[in-house]
């Protein structure tokens, strides 16, 4: 046991010693962008209280392990967290809120992406970083405008939900989804 | 049938299947988990929003079905091409080596990010070689990583394998690793000075630089005689005659040369090589006096040749000139420890010209080393031990009775070389140039002496 720990510890130190700027900087941005994504999502009450804590280390999660489950689990968190706020809480469905969960959800996604392929000492050429960034931020760029269209046209259906239109969105949403992971197997 | 039919024949050689022409297997990408991360949200964002009648759901899901859409609305097709460049050309101990890892995309998607590892031999000091290096191939190009860096040892280095991991898609898919051997790079060893000035004991055939101990035709004034029948009018030295009032010759040496064996030692490897600019192991010294010496005499237009004396038993014929210098520089590229220890290795006098020169370059650990010199010595060769024991060679310390056993052992190597010098083996510890010049008079003088037991 005092073998494996102190094992533990000398590959946490060669790490941290061999470490390189961007691969850093990119697990930075992963805790920042789920930090970032948590604090909006969740109740105010929640996150300024006691248990801003446990937001900082959920953040921080998915930065040190970006391989595993960390970063699924975390992006659900946030969703839960917005869900609970805006029915418990009462929280009105600001559109800047939408904009920046939505993006800062999938930046922590895409670093996370990115930082599970890139070895934490590894000698990057800023071209990778840039060109991954840029993809980001037109990814981003477009679900933005498409919130804030879809956002201004519903204001007036908020809260005016039919059977019918559950019935089609929902088979819209599994459509969707069938499809992006049909999109693999395409010739 | 008749005699204008043509003959069916079969082809001799199989046709070669098309994925075996390639090169390459199917290409392997596979999905990440990013990509199931991606599915699972946007699928569960999506119920959610429209279970719930949410559209700020549904919008959170866009992203992730958005980036999906981009990333894989075009899918790469082939793997990544990898190869390694190495500049092997006459590298020496310390000079520099210029590698490049290449990775070719021959797809029509860009390359995210090439994650590349590269490992190369303890010997080849390679500049950040030990990191990976992360990339971006653009489509149809490539990108190389320029490895820089000193050998400093000699021998087949390499420099590789190099294995690819490729992100294309947004990280959504990844390729299996793509592997390439090591490239080879031939470092030679750095030749310490050396010279003898003193003549070699027996020298062979009838042309040469050294000059013999046989009256005949050649540069060396060996002293002036009556002439006799059969001499040769240009040799009558016309000073003498006129003052002796007879005719006299200048009667010359004839010039020979000799074939040098220069015999390693590799039973075993002693000492801790540092590389070129650290200590050197016995086999290091081996290799290096070796060059040293065959550079010498080649360039005295020697005839010189090499062998191994250990489980490999390579040799390397006689051969005079610059050719035969290149050709023993690669030779001692691949010399290496025998690691067989107990087999009992036949080289003996039968396998020596009577008149070459023998060296033999030893650390005189192995007894059959003592042995085989002994023999040699016994059987009339003309034969030169060069210590190749580092001065501070001794074991790992491993007990409290480790350095006595140490000194033990020197005491008794001491003794051995004590005597194979009462047997009539010079042995001389290396020291580059001159060091062979006392013991060569020694050979010499008793070369001079009649021959036979």
């Amino acid at each position: 046991m005092a073998g494996r720990l102190s094992g533990g510890a000398a590959r946490v130190r060669r790490t941290v010693t061999r470490a390189t700027i961007l691969p850093l900087l990119v697990r930075c941005g992963i805790a920042v962008a789920f930090f970032g994504a948590l604090t909006v999502a969740w109740p105010v009450s929640i996150v300024t209280s006691r248990y801003a804590g446990v937001v900082v280390l959920a953040a921080l999660w998915p930065a040190v392990a970006p391989r595993g489950r960390s970063v699924t689990l975390v992006a659900i968190a946030v969703v839960g967290g917005w869900i609970a706020d805006t029915t418990w809480y009462d929280s009105r469905v600001a559109l800047w809120r939408v904009i920046v969960i939505a993006t800062l959800l999938y930046l922590g996604h895409t670093l996370a992406a990115l930082a599970a392929v890139l070895p934490t000492d590894a000698v990057v050429n800023p071209a990778v970083l840039t060109g991954w960034l840029t993809r980001a931020g037109l990814v981003v760029l477009g679900s933005a405008v498409l919130t804030v269209v879809v956002l201004s046209l519903t204001a007036g259906l908020a809260g005016g939900a039919f059977l019918l239109a559950t019935l089609v969105g929902m088979a819209a949403a599994v459509t969707a989804t069938v499809l992006i992971a049909r999109l693999l197997r395409r010739p | 049938m008749t005699v204008t039919d043509s003959p069916t024949l079969r082809a001799a050689v199989p046709p070669a299947d098309a994925g075996a022409a390639e090169g390459w297997s199917a290409p392997a990408w596979v999905p990440t988990r990013a990509l199931g991360r991606t599915v699972l949200l946007t699928g569960l964002f999506l119920v959610l929003g429209v279970a719930l009648g949410r559209v700020d759901l549904v919008l959170l899901a866009a992203p992730f079905a958005i980036g999906a859409a981009v990333g894989l609305r075009r899918m790469p097709r082939s793997a990544p091409e990898l190869t390694i460049d190495a500049d092997g050309d006459h590298i020496v101990e310390g000079g520099e080596v210029h590698a490049a890892v290449t990775v070719g995309n021959p797809d029509v998607i860009p390359y995210d990010l090439v994650v590349l590892r590269t490992r190369t031999s303890p010997w080849v000091k390679l500049e950040d070689a030990d990191r990976p290096f992360a990339v971006r191939v653009e489509p149809d190009g490539w990108t190389a990583v320029d490895l820089s860096g000193r050998a400093v040892r000699w021998g087949r280095q390499d420099v590789g394998p190099a294995a690819a991991r490729v992100a294309a898609c947004g990280g959504l898919l990844a390729c299996r690793p793509v592997v390439v051997p090591a490239a080879g790079v031939r470092v030679y060893p750095e030749t310490e000075p050396f010279a003898a000035t003193e003549a070699l004991p027996a020298a062979a055939g009838l042309v040469g630089n050294h000059r013999s101990r046989r009256p005949g035709e050649g540069g060396e004034l060996a002293g002036v005689r009556p002439f006799a029948p059969g001499d040769r009018l240009r040799r009558i030295d016309w000073r003498v005659s006129l003052r002796t009032r007879d005719l006299h010759v200048a009667a010359t040496l004839s010039d020979r040369d000799a074939e040098v064996l220069l015999l390693l030692d590799v039973l075993g490897e002693a000492g801790v090589s540092g590389g070129v600019e650290g200590k050197a192991s016995v086999l290091d010294t081996t290799v290096r006096a070796a060059a040293a010496i065959a550079e010498h005499y080649l360039q005295r237009g020697d005839r010189v040749s090499l062998a191994e004396y250990g489980s490999t038993a390579r040799r390397l014929r006689a051969a005079t000139g610059r050719r035969q210098y290149l050709t023993v520089l690669e030779w001692l590229l691949d010399v290496r420890a025998s690691s067989d220890s107990a087999e009992d290795f036949v080289f003996g006098a039968h396998n020596v010209s009577s008149d070459a020169l023998v060296v033999v370059l030893t650390p005189l650990v192995d007894p059959r080393a003592a042995d085989m010199l002994a023999g040699l010595v016994q059987s009339g060769r003309f034969t030169v031990a060069v210590d190749t024991l580092p001065a501070d060679a001794s074991a790992a310390a491993s007990g409290p009775f480790t350095e006595l056993a140490t000194r033990l052992w020197r005491m008794e190597r001491e003794n051995v070389l004590g005597r194979l010098r009462e047997h009539g083996v010079p042995v001389v510890t290396w020291a580059g140039a001159g060091s062979l010049d006392l013991v060569l008079r020694d050979v010499a003088r008793l070369a001079s002496a009649p021959r036979g037991r």
